[in-house]
């Protein structure tokens, strides 16, 4: 079996962003530790692999957009470009 | 009541229509086939489990297996996906099950009359990967989207994301051929061939053979509309400081006339407090944020841009703050694939436990959303109260009108469920809580179910009620097209058409 090598690459210790939730990277959130010690445990994931998962969320979401249409329109520049 | 058991003389007839390859008696392929992602009384598993599966690969083997299960007496349970939210593809009489996930074939491309002919296995997400070429789209996108199959959404009359532009289901299905209860193959549609949209011969029989269940039939070829794939997709998110404005603001938006607007839907408090413990979207918005309103929008470059801005300065003057375009692509996008998200729920005192989604959907108009929801989560709080189990994940309403995004909204409350959890006591306590809910939308003058189907436990029994006189017609029906009630037995109270006195 092949597991995590948490020594491969440890990740930074936690700040806490609210009450139940902490964050590692700018952007990742993870729940409270504190939260997950009776039902669930929390896995250690080495940094590479937390990387690689957020990296495959924003593939899969970009993926998508183009699964569905040409072009995605941005509001940000819409409302950039008064008046509306 | 049809239950008759299996036997070795059976399969081995089922054997000789569908081959050896494509029967089952193991354990393993009739137990992971007992369920579907709706809630499920899993410590009572074993009631549910089909006798015997079979993978037919055409509709003259579907129809021979109809056939004999009504000679032996034998029910017949179809299964496309198994990802509907009720209990369709649940075979609650064992049985014979027939998974149709081997006859996912596209039949034919016709790009002169705009249509795509498909077997019932196939699912959407690939059949648009196949017509992408062609610069055309099949554009039914539940919530299910990567996973669920043609069939099984002609078999809940499904409800698309982007149907308040394109259409749903029933829209966007012209026609299809099913297997009758007694064997026969017939095609029904709007009239005349099967790529006709519009015709007046007739009763319409295609929707009576759409949204039943699997208690009329078994579908075996369909004929789906294509549109135009869109050359832009624009998604915006406002939000709000509180459910009233964010109510008012989604009625504005959804009223605005917009022809490229595919959908409006409404985040109520509780689900941006569920949203804020794990989305990474949601978790560092201000406290000031606490309700949002998704819109979506799709077509043409000309058309989208300058629609796009007028929803843009609807939303901010109907008191709307743009949320940004991270948060509006990247969760617009997310929105087509809800069954990926992976699922964890809290015990009162936070801490994190495996819970399975549930939503339980209504059809309720826009003027009575506030009370729905005030009441909706108070039944929730008095199930929580009394079994920690569950947990309340906050409701979305979704524009629900086809090509008119106005009116009516799917409405959903969703529910954690922690299943290993469940015994006797808490199921019924839940399955009441489902009664209520459904009590309150027809009590509104709403409809149980938009999408997902009303035939599920607790539910169910407030079907005659929001249905009146129909319900005796649909009975009716049932027992003409299914004398012996082979297909699919127990679902929708359909039994009652069986029972001594019923007119037939």
């Amino acid at each position: 079996m092949i597991g995590f090598r948490l020594a491969g690459q440890r990740p930074p210790e936690p700040t806490r962003v609210t009450d139940t939730v902490v964050t590692r990277y700018e952007h990742v959130y993870e729940v409270d530790p504190a939260l997950m010690t009776e039902h669930i445990r929390q896995h250690d994931f080495p940094a590479w692999e937390t990387h690689r998962i957020v990296a495959s969320r924003w593939e899969h979401l970009d993926w998508m957009h183009a699964h569905w249409a040409d072009s995605v329109v941005s509001a940000d520049e819409l409302l950039a470009d008064p008046p509306l | 009541m049809t239950a008759t058991t299996v036997s070795d003389p059976v399969v081995e007839e089922l054997v000789q229509i569908c081959g050896a390859d494509h029967v089952f008696t193991e354990r393993s392929a009739r137990y992971n086939r007992a369920r579907v992602p709706a809630p499920f009384p899993v410590h009572r598993w074993s009631e549910y489990v089909p006798d015997v599966v079979v993978l037919p690969t055409s509709a003259e083997q579907i129809s021979e297996v109809v056939k004999l299960a009504n000679r032996y007496r034998i029910p017949v349970v179809p299964r496309a996906g198994g990802t509907g939210l009720t209990d369709g593809a649940v075979p609650l009489r064992h049985g014979i099950l027939v998974d149709v996930k081997l006859m996912n074939n596209i039949l034919e491309i016709d790009m002169d009359d705009r249509t795509v002919t498909v077997q019932p296995g196939i699912n959407m997400l690939k059949l648009n990967e196949e017509l992408k070429p062609y610069g055309v789209i099949y554009p039914d996108d539940p919530a299910s989207y990567p996973c669920s199959l043609v069939g099984g959404r002609i078999g809940t009359s499904g409800w698309s994301l982007i149907g308040g532009r394109y259409g749903h289901t029933r829209d966007l299905v012209i026609s299809f051929e099913i297997v009758l209860p007694t064997g026969e193959l017939i095609r029904v549609g709007d009239g005349g061939g099967p790529k006709i949209r519009k015709s007046s011969t007739g009763y319409q029989l295609k929707h009576l053979f759409m949204g039943h269940q699997g208690t009329l039939g078994i579908v075996t070829e369909a004929t789906l509309e294509l549109v135009p794939r869109p050359e832009a997709e624009f998604a915006a998110f406002f939000s709000y400081p509180d459910y009233d404005s964010a109510w008012r603001s989604t009625g504005s938006l959804a009223k605005s006339g917009l022809a490229t607007l595919a959908g409006v839907v409404l985040f109520d408090e509780w689900k941006l407090s569920y949203l804020r413990r794990d989305d990474e979207a949601y978790i560092p918005q201000p406290d000031s944020v606490r309700c949002v309103v998704a819109t979506a929008m799709y077509g043409t470059t000309d058309e989208v841009r300058p629609a796009a801005k007028r929803l843009l300065r609807i939303g901010q003057e109907s008191g709307g703050n743009y949320l940004g375009d991270e948060i509006s692509q990247g969760d617009w996008a997310s929105r087509h694939d809800r069954y990926a998200t992976p699922l964890h729920g809290r015990t009162p005192s936070g801490q994190v436990v495996p819970m399975s989604w549930h939503c339980e959907d209504a059809s309720i108009n826009w003027t009575a959303l506030p009370l729905v929801r005030e009441e909706w989560h108070e039944i929730v709080r008095r199930l929580i109260d009394r079994h920690p189990i569950f947990d309340d994940w906050g409701m979305f309403a979704y524009t629900n009108g086809a090509f008119k995004p106005w009116g009516d909204y799917l409405t959903e409350i969703d529910v954690g469920i922690w299943e290993q959890e469940l015994d006797d006591e808490s199921w019924a306590a839940w399955v009441q809580a489902k009664r209520d809910i459904a009590a309150v939308a027809v009590d509104h003058g709403g409809s149980i179910s938009a999408c997902h189907g009303a035939c599920r436990e607790g539910e169910v029994d407030l079907v005659p009620r929001e249905m009146g006189g129909g319900f005796d017609v649909m009975k009716r029906i049932k027992r003409v097209l299914d004398p012996l009630n082979i297909m699919n037995p127990g679902k929708y109270l359909l039994d009652q058409a069986y029972e001594e006195g019923e007119p037939s």
